[in-house]
């Protein structure tokens, strides 16, 4: 019974301290200026800007899956869920200048894809550098 | 009559894991052929935006059929009655739900995005008969499964029948729902028939039982059980007539089909000058797959001889998956007729290639494989085969 | 102070949550107002079609209205697949009367029928058909059965046969799914032309709302004999066409 104990609370006290690494992802080339001077994406109104980046990282696949189903299916278009913008931002640069793929190793989405170990689908058909045009 | 008993098969001779081995082997070769194929993406395969189902989808169908027409024998027994055939309705139901596994797991794993098979059983459009035929397979799954339940526990017995009728008339749909996967294409010539839906149906009872019998000997050979003339006879005899029976509705669907002009370019492209599939059409389906098994089955000379009821077994299956290949790749192949009355010159039209490759015969084969390591492992675990099905013990009538 | 027993504590935080999310909810959904807007949902108020007049069209009209797709979209150059295999979103045909021997050219993709086939048979409802009348394939639910192009009448899907990158950003597209023209919807609903319309300067092809009255489109099926292929199915295209 004592040895069940220590081991449901050796769990508990490893889960949290796994939520406390604050490994900082590869943001991105233009999200790291963003961030740089300043300024705080993502930020919602009566929320501070930590809760709304927890919130963000929480909700983006249904806040995606929601807006897409609503823009294929009724046309609906704009707004400021865009999947083509996340990638504008959170995009690098290599050393020629090149985008490089935002769903590449190291980039932005695996580096917190990779270790809470979910799959991602996105770009097996959506480009994963910004517009050709940009 | 006898109490029949069932036993557990023992499993452990050097026959049976080679035979497990063996099968291993082909599910293993299937299983490289899934990933080549979709790691690359089907550009590795014969099918194309012509083609669009190629060979393992015959294997899938045939497979998918044949599950099916292999519970005929359970159902022959607890619907209509016939006692001969009780001791062999827990193998009968097991043969079914392998065959079907094994049909299921190629079609699922020539989908574009497997990965999307969640998707495939949450978002029903309930208009499709495709959609349809996923509910159908999974509660043949349940029901079966239900079905054998009540014929194992012995407290159950006294409702096997009702389940059993419930079986019958769940795999009719099913089947009907397979036939009119294609049957309902009305863009097609060669599909827009609701002929298609019986003509499965009577092809499920064909192969379905083929694969029974085979089943069944090769099993009482091996284990070294007594297998009596009367019941392989009768099976004999039932295969003979439902081969016929696929005869005359093959018959009647060509014939139809060439007294309306405007499906006269598919049947003379079938029948006539189609090249691969004219041949494979007659000597493939009509000559192997029918005449010469009749021949086997019904003349004096080899009327009797379990050889040549396997033999003729054997070709009953070979021309079933032929006869799938002629429908479903034949009937791709076949152009639409998009400008009637018209020639199309360039754009569209011509008889679409296809060359399957070894990955997706590899795919197909390992399906069959599937099947038949499962039974091979389920007899070992569950008493489905009786101890002996010699004629003093299994046959009603026997005297003495 | 009175003593807090374990009973009150649990009551009086849960009800204090439970008060605080509400209306922090409500403060949260209020504001996402001020935000950049979406544009409204589409209606069936509008039904896009297409005529395509192979009298007035030539070979090379033809030509550059593939072209214009495939630049548009990014189909056609998929490197592994060969021949049927590559995407193939419209198509030139040269058809010729059997009977009187005229040849005529006209470009064939998706005719966005009114009652698709493709629709109908699609076990999973990826392929769809929106409110304007634009048959859609919607990728994220798409299997890769194939069942809707065995259950096209006019050959319009393609299938991906190879893994894809460099996708254009108003098209993805993706191994293993299927795609047909789109009416250059995401051009549709900005209020331009499809590429393939706007590539041909001569009016042998004409968009518009067929619904609509005051349109081009609407007033030339009125006054021009026009067809649409396979017409005995019944399907009621969005695609007409004139001089076949």
């Amino acid at each position: 019974m004592s040895r069940l104990l220590i081991v449901f609370l050796s769990v508990m006290l490893s889960s949290v301290v796994a939520q406390a690494d604050h490994h900082i992802p590869n943001l991105g080339e233009k999200a790291t200026e963003f961030k740089d001077e300043g300024k705080e994406a993502h930020k919602r109104d009566g929320m501070s800007h930590a809760a709304s980046l927890i919130l963000q990282r929480k909700m983006h696949p249904e806040l995606l899956s929601h807006k897409r189903d609503k823009t294929l299916r009724q046309g609906v278009r704009g707004g400021v869920i865009q999947l083509n913008k996340c990638v504008e931002c959170h995009t690098s640069v290599d050393k020629n200048g090149e985008f490089i793929p935002v769903n590449a190793p190291d980039q932005f989405c695996s580096t917190c894809h990779k270790k809470v170990g979910t799959s991602l689908d996105c770009f097996s058909c959506h480009r994963t550098t910004p517009a050709e045009e940009l | 009559m006898s109490i029949i008993r069932y036993e557990q098969t023992q499993g452990k001779s050097l026959g049976f894991y080679a035979l497990i081995a063996g099968l291993g082997a082909f599910i293993l070769a299937a299983l490289a052929g899934v990933y080549y194929m979709e790691h690359n993406g089907h550009h590795v395969t014969g099918m194309s935006n012509r083609i669009v189902w190629g060979l393992p989808h015959v294997f899938a169908l045939f497979l998918i059929v044949a599950a099916s027409g292999a519970l005929n024998i359970a159902s022959i027994a607890s619907v209509f009655q016939k006692k001969i055939y009780k001791p062999l309705s827990r193998l009968s139901g097991l043969v079914a739900l392998a065959l079907l596994a094994g049909g299921l797991m190629v079609l699922v794993l020539d989908l574009g995005r497997p990965d999307r098979l969640i998707v495939a059983m949450t978002e029903y459009n309930f208009n499709s008969i495709f959609a349809w035929n996923i509910i159908l397979y999974n509660g043949f799954f349940a029901i079966v499964g239900v079905y054998l339940w009540m014929m194992f526990e012995r407290r159950m017995n006294k409702y096997s029948r009702t389940v059993g009728i419930a079986a019958f008339t769940w795999r009719l749909i099913l089947t009907t729902g397979t036939g009119s996967i294609f049957g309902f294409l009305v863009a097609r010539q060669a599909y827009d028939a609701v002929m298609m839906a019986p003509m499965f149906v009577i092809m499920s009872f064909a192969f379905g039982l083929a694969f029974f019998i085979l089943i069944l000997m090769a099993s009482y050979k091996w284990t070294e059980r007594q297998l009596g003339d009367a019941i392989v006879n009768r099976l004999s005899n039932l295969l003979g007539v439902f081969v016929a029976a696929v005869l005359y509705f093959v018959a009647v669907y060509h014939v139809g089909n060439l007294y309306l002009a405007e499906n006269s370019g598919v049947e003379n492209f079938i029948l006539v000058d189609g090249g691969i599939y004219t041949q494979l059409f007659w000597y493939g389906q009509i000559i192997l797959g029918s005449l010469v098994p009749l021949a086997l089955l019904y003349s004096p000379a080899t009327r009797g001889n379990r050889t040549m009821l396997g033999l003729a077994s054997v070709l009953i299956i070979v021309g079933g998956i032929v006869q799938l290949y002629v429908i479903i790749i034949g009937g791709q192949a076949y152009p639409m007729e998009l400008f009637p009355g018209k020639e199309i010159l360039e754009g569209y039209g011509g008889i679409a290639a296809y060359t399957p490759t070894l990955a997706e015969l590899m795919l197909g084969l390992g399906g069959i494989a599937v099947s038949l390591i499962a039974v091979t492992y389920l007899i070992k675990f569950l008493p489905f085969l009786p101890e002996s099905l010699a004629d003093d013990v299994a046959d009603p009538h026997h005297k003495g | 102070m009175k003593e807090l027993n374990r009973r009150d504590f649990i009551k009086t935080t849960t009800a204090t949550t439970a008060g605080v999310a509400t209306i922090a909810s409500g403060i949260t959904l209020t504001t996402y107002a001020a935000l950049p807007k979406e544009s409204n949902p589409v209606t069936n108020e509008k039904r896009w079609g297409m005529l395509i007049d192979t009298n007035k069209l030539t070979e090379s009209n033809i030509d550059d209205m593939v072209n214009a797709c495939q630049e548009e979209h990014g189909w056609g150059d998929e490197a592994h697949s060969t021949g049927d295999q590559k995407a193939g979103w419209i198509k030139k045909v040269k058809v010729k009367d059997k009977a009187t021997e005229r040849i005529s050219n006209l470009a064939l993709m998706c005719q966005h029928c009114e009652e698709p086939p493709c629709v109908d048979v699609c076990p999973t409802n990826a392929s769809m058909k929106r409110e304007d009348g634009i048959v859609l394939v919607d990728r994220h639910l798409c299997i890769g059965c194939r069942y809707c192009m065995m259950a096209c009448p006019y050959d319009a899907r393609s299938f991906v046969h190879e893994t894809l990158t460099d996708q254009k950003t108003h098209m993805p597209r993706g191994k293993g799914t299927v795609e047909a023209c789109t009416m250059c919807v995401h051009k549709v609903d900005k209020g331009e032309a499809p590429a393939c319309v706007a590539s041909v300067a001569s009016d042998a092809v004409i968009f518009g709302d067929l619904y609509d009255p005051t349109s081009k489109i609407n007033q030339t099926l009125k006054k021009v004999q026009s067809t649409q292929i396979r017409a005995d199915l019944n399907l009621n295209t969005g695609v007409r066409y004139s001089g076949i």
